[in-house]
């Protein structure tokens, strides 16, 4: 009887966790989470505020190979200053824990974003995770767009090659220019989610 | 990054729990000399132990010869510090594999890596899939007829990997090991507990006699294994990236013939898989490469 009840049990948790859906989650396709959250300058920001234009969110930890094969060879900068130049909200997101790689306060941040020449239209500073969570941002970088109804229609790498050498950025497709591209002109993205490349985002255990 | 001498004691930090065979071997030296079978001892102090960043990495010889027209079995061999780790050829949610690029001399090529079984590292809200402490890349190295015996024959090969702990480190080195040519192959008995350990580490084919199969719900796809014997454990280790939530809890349900396991779809998969590969890991030790077909759910099946 014992084991009967314990089968049962199982056989319950088991269908349970199989009706478990996804209850967080940025899938393309389907809405944005909604989020508020707060710049290095103190400014806060609603994404819904931003309805009307397209926003991308970049997740960022400046110690990072991979962001650093971005950085340091000018390719995230050229990527911002094109895009938000043509009307393009860019987020730059840290999510890193204090105490763990990548962590910045405020002012820390706009020193890196003026040495680095970097011009998002802001850094949003997540040091809980909660913004990283909600989207389930795995990777630096790893990279969001949504579109003008504030639906998510890309999620994944910045390009095609998972290295953290800046020498394979010129013969890379650099999937955010595509996915902005196609979206733009009306046309559906192609390949609207890819596997993110980087180091693990370092949330707070 | 320095290059040691396999047959001295390495310069610095020396990693108390390493395993590397070289040092075996200089305290067997003097024995093979007396017997004179020094060549052996000049065979396998020609490869090369380097100090990497938080690993050292070696190339090693399941023989201490080549013979023409027979497979040679090599390994890299990486002995990671305490909390660092590599990664599987799928690496989960972050991560880059190791990338091995030979260069060798004509009438030799290099199989692809066989990949052991890795463990799954979570933290967080993540999960990897890799290596830590100890681990051999087993590669297989065809071998051509005309290679004459006598002839030296030098490896050299190239490597990129990225070392992970709290934080990430790209490192890279190029390692190399000379071994003769002979008529008869002669396996080094230094590697031989090496060699052995990293075969018990490589997923088996899948038996004849099971069966796997997969349906395919809205957020899951639940694995039915058929092994003629109840399953009481299992973990599923994707191939293929953005098919399944790799930090999800993986749910089993034994039954008579095997399990049914629960995998999440990953929110990345936009499109309908129809072969889900993978490694299927029982009891925390064997491993099969199982291929399962899938099958869209029936409408009004779904949390039955």
């Amino acid at each position: 009887m014992k084991t009967l009840t314990r089968t049962m049990f199982h056989i319950t948790l088991f269908w349970l966790l199989v009706g478990m859906g996804t209850a967080l989650a940025a899938k393309v396709g389907d809405p944005a989470p909604g989020f508020t959250a707060n710049d290095s300058n103190g400014k806060t920001h609603r994404l819904s505020e931003y309805k009307g234009k397209y926003v991308v969110l970049e997740w960022h930890n400046q110690g990072c190979p991979y962001t650093r094969k971005h950085y340091e060879s000018g390719n995230m900068q050229r990527l911002q200053k094109e895009w938000t130049g043509k009307g393009i909200v860019w987020f730059t997101v840290i999510s890193s824990a204090p105490g763990t790689q990548g962590y910045v306060t405020a002012p820390e941040e706009n020193d890196y974003v003026k040495k680095m020449n970097a011009v998002p239209t802001a850094v949003l500073l997540d040091p809980d995770g909660s913004l990283g969570h909600l989207y389930a941002a795995r990777t630096t970088p790893h990279m969001y767009i949504i579109d003008p109804h504030g639906v998510l229609v890309y999620n994944g790498a910045i390009d095609d090659h998972p290295t953290s050498d800046a020498s394979d950025i010129p013969g890379s497709k650099n999937y955010v220019s595509a996915a902005l591209q196609e979206a733009m002109s009306g046309r559906k993205v192609t390949e609207a989610a890819t596997r993110p490349y980087g180091c693990s985002v370092k949330y707070k255990d | 990054m320095g290059k040691i001498d396999a047959c001295r004691e390495p310069r610095g930090r020396r990693a108390s729990r390493s395993k590397i065979e070289p040092y075996r071997m200089r305290r067997l030296l003097p024995f093979l000399a007396a017997m004179g079978l020094s060549w052996v001892g000049w065979a396998a102090c020609n490869a090369e132990t380097i100090q990497a960043r938080h690993a050292r990495v070696e190339l090693v010889s399941q023989q201490v010869n080549i013979v023409p027209a027979q497979q040679l079995l090599l390994g890299v061999h990486f002995v990671l510090e305490k909390h660092w780790h590599i990664y599987w050829t799928n690496p989960g949610d972050s991560g880059q594999p190791p990338v091995l690029q030979w260069q060798l001399p004509s009438g030799l090529s290099a199989g692809a890596i066989e990949w052991p079984r890795p463990e799954k590292l979570q933290r967080s809200s993540l999960a990897d899939y890799g290596y830590q402490d100890d681990i051999v890349l087993l590669v297989p190295v065809r071998v051509a007829s005309g290679l004459k015996d006598g002839d030296k024959v030098d490896l050299r090969r190239q490597a990129k990997w990225l070392i992970c702990a709290d934080v990430c480190i790209p490192d890279h080195a190029e390692l190399h090991l000379s071994l003769p040519v002979a008529s008869t192959p002669e396996h080094n008995q230094n590697q031989k507990a090496l060699f052995a350990e990293a075969g018990k580490r490589l997923p088996q084919p899948w038996p004849h006699s099971w069966k796997a199969s997969v349906v395919s719900g809205k957020d899951d796809f639940v694995l039915s294994i058929s092994a003629g014997k109840p399953i009481s454990a299992a973990e599923f280790f994707p191939l293929m990236p953005e098919q399944i939530e790799n930090a999800a809890p993986q749910p089993l349900q034994t039954t008579p013939a095997g399990a049914k396991i629960i995998l999440k779809k990953s929110d990345q998969l936009l499109k309908p898989v129809h072969l889900l590969k993978g490694l299927l890991v029982l009891g925390g030790a064997e491993s099969y490469m199982v291929e399962a077909p899938v099958t869209p759910i029936r409408s009004g099946e779904q949390n039955k």
